[in-house]
């Protein structure tokens, strides 16, 4: 598998816990927010959906992503089913230097907020998570663990984003587990 | 009962239960609304024990006012202390009881009890308008509700009637009782008593009768304890449930009371209708997977009816929680550190009105006087006594300003040895340092945050507490809240003691007491509230005891760092003999 093959790559597991807050237009949401987190385009993963927190939603979703070592932050999306399709709710970016570096040791469970904004960067409620980077002299190929439970989702991609606030997004089912069968 | 019959949005969360959720890292936790065991733990070893006790007021009242014209008033009581100058200090405040003229309140307001002191409480009783039902009670304005009347006791009238329940008649603003009746108010004291055991239980039922004429009925269950002195007193609700006759909650946290008599643990559930159960009878009814049935008590020849609906049990799990001083006695160490305000706001040190003047006739300063009372207070908490020690806003000798430079006459060491050294050092160094600016904190919690942070390498049983003194005026708030904000992820708490007569407004917003979290310019939140700001002038007035307003929220701070880490005292046996 072509990612491993530079060293600097290091794994990182991302908690989802919750949000708060969350709207659409001014009115909270109801029900199922799910999240994207994101390192690049293509190195994503998604948490399943929230059915019963509505605008306060809880996950408690564990991700393992590969970081890539340029990456300078990573991006968690929002993002809510509704009977028009996925919306996004709003956007927070993660600089890497949040969780990697700084005084504390480097295994050091982090518990972090974010303010999110939505796609005209109205502020728009917050989102918990926790960090912790993985023991980098010990590379896991361990998507195949958190596989079986990704099977089952599937993930909106937004696509057509438009950033003048007007397009419309529309979800495409993806299996995530595609993403760790490619090898 | 009232509150039973919620419609609107605001009402529905529920409200009590003993423990906050260790993922849900909010900042308004409920933590420093109990009992705050490190001022009891402070008092008792120093022999002043019998003097201070902690109460925990319930109340409730009945034949309100009806200020809404559709639907009937929703009720919240605030609790003020009088002090002696007349002013009214805010003890706490109850939820918004939704369309209700007869309410129970959940949440209790906690107050000290001391006996030598005549404690006057003042209970203010306001309708809380619609518009305002979806913001957190601490953050509502006062002077935008209506009010629904207000009535004042003595704390030891309530305490000294042996049901320590109090009923009082409501008036209006002026005193007077006008001609409408206002309704009346009781008032019940218990003792709080700290309890490590929880028990987790998840509800459910089903067949519930339906109570809404359009739709199906929108459930919620009201979990009430009752007490020996007979009555019951509601301890927690859960969330209302739209629509369904078989309803699930979200599990319900409720505290064991072990030292007290059984009676205490026996829990009543009501929902349209009651259940009396023990929490014995509920532990059976999760074994055996069976229902309760709910009754309604009759009014006929004292019968009551069985009815369809149950209660299950779906979940019923003990857990023991730890408190402040579990952790403390186990051998978990608190590391103060203190950083004194350098900066020319203060006044020049020649004048006798600065706060840094050093009096020839060795009367203490305002930053002397609070190294003094404070410290003595830390003093007793850190476990070596050993303080790093920093300036801050102060040109050195070699004509650089510093925001964090050591106070301690020799460059090299930080640290300085107990209150003395401390005192020492500040007098030597303002002689050597003159006051400048701007005033930020940015670098002094920095320095803080890289000492907790590299202590996590070695040790994990350790938190510290940066104390900043200062008068208050800040430069760049911004970058203090940046600093804040990084540094919300470590064992470290802020507490910040104003001294002077300054504005304290941007303090008061650092401490986030009302609900909103500090917030980065890039973007961050705070993980939890970790400031706590203690205006000097409230604590040498002799209102409020100076350990009191020190330690209100270091408890809840530290609390809510180990429980989310999910770190436990790490002598567990030692823990529970020294309690």
């Amino acid at each position: 598998m072509e990612k491993y093959c530079h060293p600097p790559s290091r794994t990182v597991e991302i908690t989802i816990l919750s949000g708060e807050d969350l709207r659409i237009d001014r009115r909270s949401i109801q029900k199922n927010a799910f999240v994207v987190v994101r390192c690049d385009a293509n190195n994503f993963r998604t948490t399943e959906m929230d059915g019963e927190g509505g605008s306060y939603p809880k996950w408690n979703e564990r991700l393992i992503l590969d970081l890539p070592a340029h990456a300078q932050a990573v991006t968690l999306e929002v993002h809510c089913k509704t009977a028009f399709g996925n919306k996004v709710v709003g956007t927070a970016s993660v600089p890497v230097s949040d969780f990697v570096g700084g005084y504390v040791p480097e295994s050091y469970l982090h518990f972090l907020s974010y303010r999110l904004r939505d796609s005209r960067g109205v502020r728009n409620g917050i989102i918990n998570i926790s960090v912790k980077m993985k023991d980098p002299a010990a590379p896991q190929y361990s998507f195949s663990a958190s596989a079986s439970a990704a099977e089952q989702t599937t993930v909106g991609v937004p696509v057509g984003r438009s950033d003048n606030g007007v397009g419309v997004v529309t979800g495409v089912p993806v299996w995530c587990a595609y993403n760790s069968r490619n090898f | 009962m009232g509150g039973c019959f919620s419609d609107m949005k605001g009402g529905k969360q529920g409200i009590g239960g003993a423990e906050q959720r260790p993922t849900a890292m909010v900042a308004n936790s409920s933590y420093g609304e109990g009992p705050n065991d490190a001022v009891e733990f402070f008092h008792r070893t120093r022999g002043q024990h019998p003097l201070f006790t902690q109460l925990e007021l319930s109340l409730s009242a009945s034949n309100l006012l009806d200020c809404d014209i559709t639907s009937k008033s929703d009720p919240m009581a605030v609790v003020f202390a009088k002090k002696v100058d007349g002013k009214l200090e805010e003890l706490g405040r109850t939820e918004v009881i939704l369309n209700s003229l007869n309410p129970a309140w959940i949440n209790k307001v906690a107050v000290s009890y001391q006996f030598e002191t005549v404690k006057r409480l003042i209970f203010h009783v306001y309708d809380v308008d619609t518009k305002y039902h979806n913001i957190p009670v601490k953050m509502l304005n006062l002077k935008d509700q209506d009010f629904l009347g207000e009535a004042t006791c003595v704390l030891s009238e309530i305490v000294t009637v042996q049901s320590r329940s109090l009923t009082v008649n409501l008036s209006n603003n002026n005193g007077r009782r006008g001609a409408r009746n206002l309704g009346t108010l009781t008032i019940h004291a218990e003792e709080t008593v700290a309890s490590r055991s929880l028990v987790e239980i998840k509800f459910r039922c089903s067949n519930l009768e339906n109570m809404d004429l359009f739709s199906k009925s929108d459930p919620f269950l009201r979990v009430s304890r009752i007490v020996e002195t007979g009555g019951s007193i509601p301890i927690c609700k859960t969330e209302v449930v739209d629509n369904d006759l078989n309803p699930t909650w979200k599990p319900l946290c409720l505290s064991m009371q072990q030292k007290k008599k059984i009676a205490w643990n026996e829990f009543e559930v009501d929902l349209f209708r009651k259940l009396q159960k023990s929490v014995a009878e509920l532990e059976r009814l999760h074994k055996e997977r069976t229902g309760a049935n709910f009754l309604l008590p009759s009014s006929k020849n004292g019968h009551e009816k069985v009815l369809k609906g149950q209660l299950f049990v779906d979940q019923f799990q003990e857990k023991l929680q730890f408190s402040f001083l579990d952790y403390i006695s186990s051998g978990f160490e608190l590391n103060f550190m203190v950083a004194v305000d350098f900066t020319a706001s203060n006044g020049n040190p020649q004048d006798p009105t600065s706060l840094h003047h050093i009096s020839p006739y060795g009367r203490l300063n305002s930053y002397q006087q609070a190294i003094m009372q404070v410290g003595e207070v830390i003093q007793f908490y850190d476990s070596d006594r050993r303080f790093p020690a920093w300036g801050f806003g102060g040109r050195k000798p070699d004509g650089t300003i510093s925001h964090c430079f050591n106070l301690s006459a020799n460059e090299s060491a930080f640290e300085v040895e107990g209150v003395e050294g401390i005192m020492d050092a500040y007098a030597r160094a303002l002689h050597k340092v003159s006051l400048a600016g701007p005033t930020l904190f940015g670098q002094v919690i920095d320095r803080a945050a890289q000492i907790a942070g590299e202590s996590l390498s070695h040790h994990s049983n350790k938190y510290y507490v940066l104390l900043i003194i200062t008068d208050g005026v800040l430069t760049n708030f911004q970058e203090t809240k940046d600093a804040l904000v990084k540094a919300s992820n470590l064992p470290l708490s802020v507490l910040i003691v104003g001294v002077g007569g300054a504005d304290f407004t941007e303090m008061e917003i650092l401490d986030a007491d009302n609900g909103c979290r500090l917030e980065s310019s890039t973007g961050r939140v705070a993980t939890r509230d970790i400031v706590q700001f203690v205006p000097m002038r409230d604590v040498h007035s002799g209102q409020i005891s100076a350990v009191q307003a020190l330690l209100e929220e270091l408890p809840g701070q530290f609390l809510t760092y180990v429980r989310s880490r999910d770190i436990k005292p790490s002598n567990l046996s030692a823990a529970q003999t020294s309690v």
